[in-house]
């Protein structure tokens, strides 16, 4: 059996605040494979973006191991931690993910300008904005875009870095389960196509079911995971 | 380029932006273009005197007005210095009226033709030594009485009066606070001493010195240097302390607000700042792209204040009620690179506030 992409083992976060212990990740293992689509399911406050923000290198876990390709992530200093974030993660953000005041293709090739791309970035962008249908859009100000359009640019834009996970925390929460429904398939192929590793934290069992598996967590405990309708 | 980009998409708030540092800039250079016009009026002529040291009686302390010379003592002046050449000038003030206005004064310099002493003539000609009612005046001085070449005007010094006829005009200045007329020496001593015996009274005010090996108390007299001269003049001391403090709150002040308004500016960018450090990107390169806003934004700033400036400055010197101001390229030069410099330091006081932003936001959660 090949070594999975990511494992992660008894891991857990406790946040201090006012001098109360909130435990929101508790004890967590699990491993996840190159190409793989997997939701992260939960009620509120259960512990999903804890943990998203813990793969993707934005937050130190308290204890427990994070291994990305044989390299132990956990522990990096902060400027380790944004090379790591840089070279092998993309993010799609629930919102704040785009500069309002640039342009689809100006946002996108903005991880060239922060030494994310390899040399043919221009061309890059370009194939990825046509591929989620924004070949038209792509020198319209991002604040003249659609949610929709908005999130499918924030796809491009994760994916320019060629990193080895997609993380995305609940990208389609002010969309309408439609155009919802039509970014995750659209996030599910593009990653699919590029053999990625992609998280997917989300309220809506609906956009879950589209993952080949489903964690689901409870206070912080992952609960089970369940096989998604792309499972086989 | 991320930052630029933003100015020219956001051009109204990046305008506005731009318009308070510009209006800043062009206060600060009104202060201190008002400081240095208040310092010329205070004495130009003497600091465009074509001399590197000025010779006073020793017991004058530094006062021009008090300092009288006799012929021996001027004659004393270019052994005990060592000067390449030396020329008397003597001084006094003088009131002139003109029909229908309140009298004012002039400073009166007398001096002999063909020495160091002698202003250099921009229209009319120079005196020789029979213009005995001849004068050569500063523009600042026709210009502001509207008189010509050729026009006659009375003088009067105590009980003393003489008509001079202006042959000349002069681009010296002016020499306490008043206008610089220069006329011939024995002119102004007739003048300003009277009918008293010519053997007996002083010859001099103070003596032009050109490259002194000696200064300081000699004997009889006491030399300094030019500056030395211009800060002792009667006034000058308390002005230019002055000025000096409203350079000094002007610049403190305007500082201030250039950085507070800089360090807002960064606040406003925390959420893009975490998003940007999100994907990856270095504190360097938000740094970076901070400090390409920030310089730009003083350039831009400092384009449209220097114009503002030199535009006032010229409706000032030429409305009816003349105010002193003077904006060297000098002082533009040092107030910008300043205010540059500022900037860029205000700047840097939002490193540590880039530094602290936490990625973690673009998630939606506060720190
Ligand atoms: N910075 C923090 N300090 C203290 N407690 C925190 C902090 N961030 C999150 N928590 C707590 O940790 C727990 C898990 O939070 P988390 O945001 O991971 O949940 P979630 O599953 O993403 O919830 P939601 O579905 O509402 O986004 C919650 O109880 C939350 O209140
Ligand atoms: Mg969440």
């Amino acid at each position: 059996m090949p070594e999975p992409l990511v494992s992660v083992t008894h891991l857990t976060k406790t946040y201090e605040s006012d001098g109360n212990e909130v435990q929101a990740v508790r004890d967590v293992s699990f491993s996840m494979e190159a190409g793989e689509f997997l939701a992260i399911v939960g009620p509120s406050g259960s512990g999903k973006t804890t943990l998203l923000a813990m793969l993707g290198g934005l937050l130190t876990p308290s204890s427990g191991s994070i291994i990305v390709a044989g390299r132990e992530i956990s522990t990096l200093p902060p400027r380790a931690r944004a090379g790591y974030r840089r070279t092998t993660v993309g993010f799609i953000f629930q919102q704040l993910n785009l500069f309002p005041y640039l342009t689809a293709r100006e946002n996108v090739l903005l991880m060239r300008a922060i030494g994310a791309c390899g040399p043919d970035a221009t061309r890059q962008a370009d194939q990825l904005l046509a591929e989620l249908g924004l070949k038209e859009r792509a020198n319209t100000q991002v604040s003249r875009l659609s949610g929709g359009e908005r999130q499918r640019v924030a796809i491009a834009r994760a994916l320019m870095n060629d990193p080895a996970i997609v993380l995305a925390d609940e990208p389609t929460s002010n969309l309408d389960s439609v155009r919802g429904a039509q970014v995750v398939r659209m996030l599910i192929d593009e990653c699919k196509a590029r053999n990625k590793l992609t998280v997917m934290v989300t309220h809506d069992r609906e956009m879950a079911d589209m993952a080949d598996r489903i964690l689901e967590m409870h206070d912080g405990h992952l609960t089970g995971v369940l096989a998604g309708s792309a499972a086989g | 380029m991320l930052s630029l980009i933003e100015i020219s998409r956001r051009r109204l708030q990046f305008g506005l932006i731009a318009s308070i540092f510009a209006l800043i800039a062009y206060l600060i250079l009104m202060i201190n273009g008002l400081g240095a016009g208040l310092n010329e009026l205070a004495g130009s002529a003497l600091l465009n005197m074509d001399a590197d040291a000025i010779a006073y009686s020793e017991n004058a302390g530094l006062s021009v007005i008090r300092s009288e010379l006799s012929q021996a003592m001027v004659d004393a002046v270019g052994p005990a210095t060592g000067a390449r050449a030396t020329a008397p000038l003597a001084y006094v003030a003088a009131t002139y009226r003109l029909e229908g206005k309140q009298p004012d004064s002039v400073a009166l310099l007398g001096y002999d033709p063909g020495t160091i002493a002698e202003p250099p003539v921009t229209a009319g000609r120079a005196l020789t030594a029979a213009d005995t009612r001849g004068a050569l005046a500063d523009k600042t001085f026709l210009d502001q009485t509207g008189l010509k070449i050729g026009v006659t005007v009375t003088v009067n010094q105590r009980l003393e009066q003489v008509q001079l006829t202006i042959v000349g005009e002069i681009d010296e200045g002016a020499f306490f606070f008043q206008p610089a007329v220069y006329i011939l020496r024995p002119t102004l001593l007739d003048l300003k001493y009277g009918a008293t015996d010519p053997a007996s009274r002083p010859v001099a005010s103070i003596v032009l010195v050109q490259g002194p090996e000696r200064s300081g108390v000699l004997g009889e007299i006491e030399v300094v240097d030019k500056q030395t001269a211009f800060a002792n003049i009667e006034g000058v001391s308390g002005q230019s302390a002055t000025v000096r403090s409203l350079q000094v709150f002007g610049f403190l002040i305007g500082t201030m607000v250039i950085g507070v308004f800089f360090y807002v500016l960064t606040l406003q960018k925390e959420g893009q700042i975490g998003m940007l450090k999100a994907v990856g990107a270095s504190n360097r390169y938000v740094m970076q792209q901070l400090l390409l806003q920030v310089g730009t934004i003083a350039v831009l700033g400092m384009l449209v204040a220097i114009p503002l400036a030199v535009l006032t400055e010229r409706s000032l010197k030429s409305g009816s009620a003349v105010v002193p101001v003077s904006l060297s390229a000098e002082l533009i030069a040092v107030t910008t690179v300043l205010l540059l410099v500022t900037s860029i330091v205000g700047a840097l006081f939002s490193m540590r506030k880039v530094l602290a932003v936490d990625p973690i936001i673009a998630l939606g959660r506060q720190q």
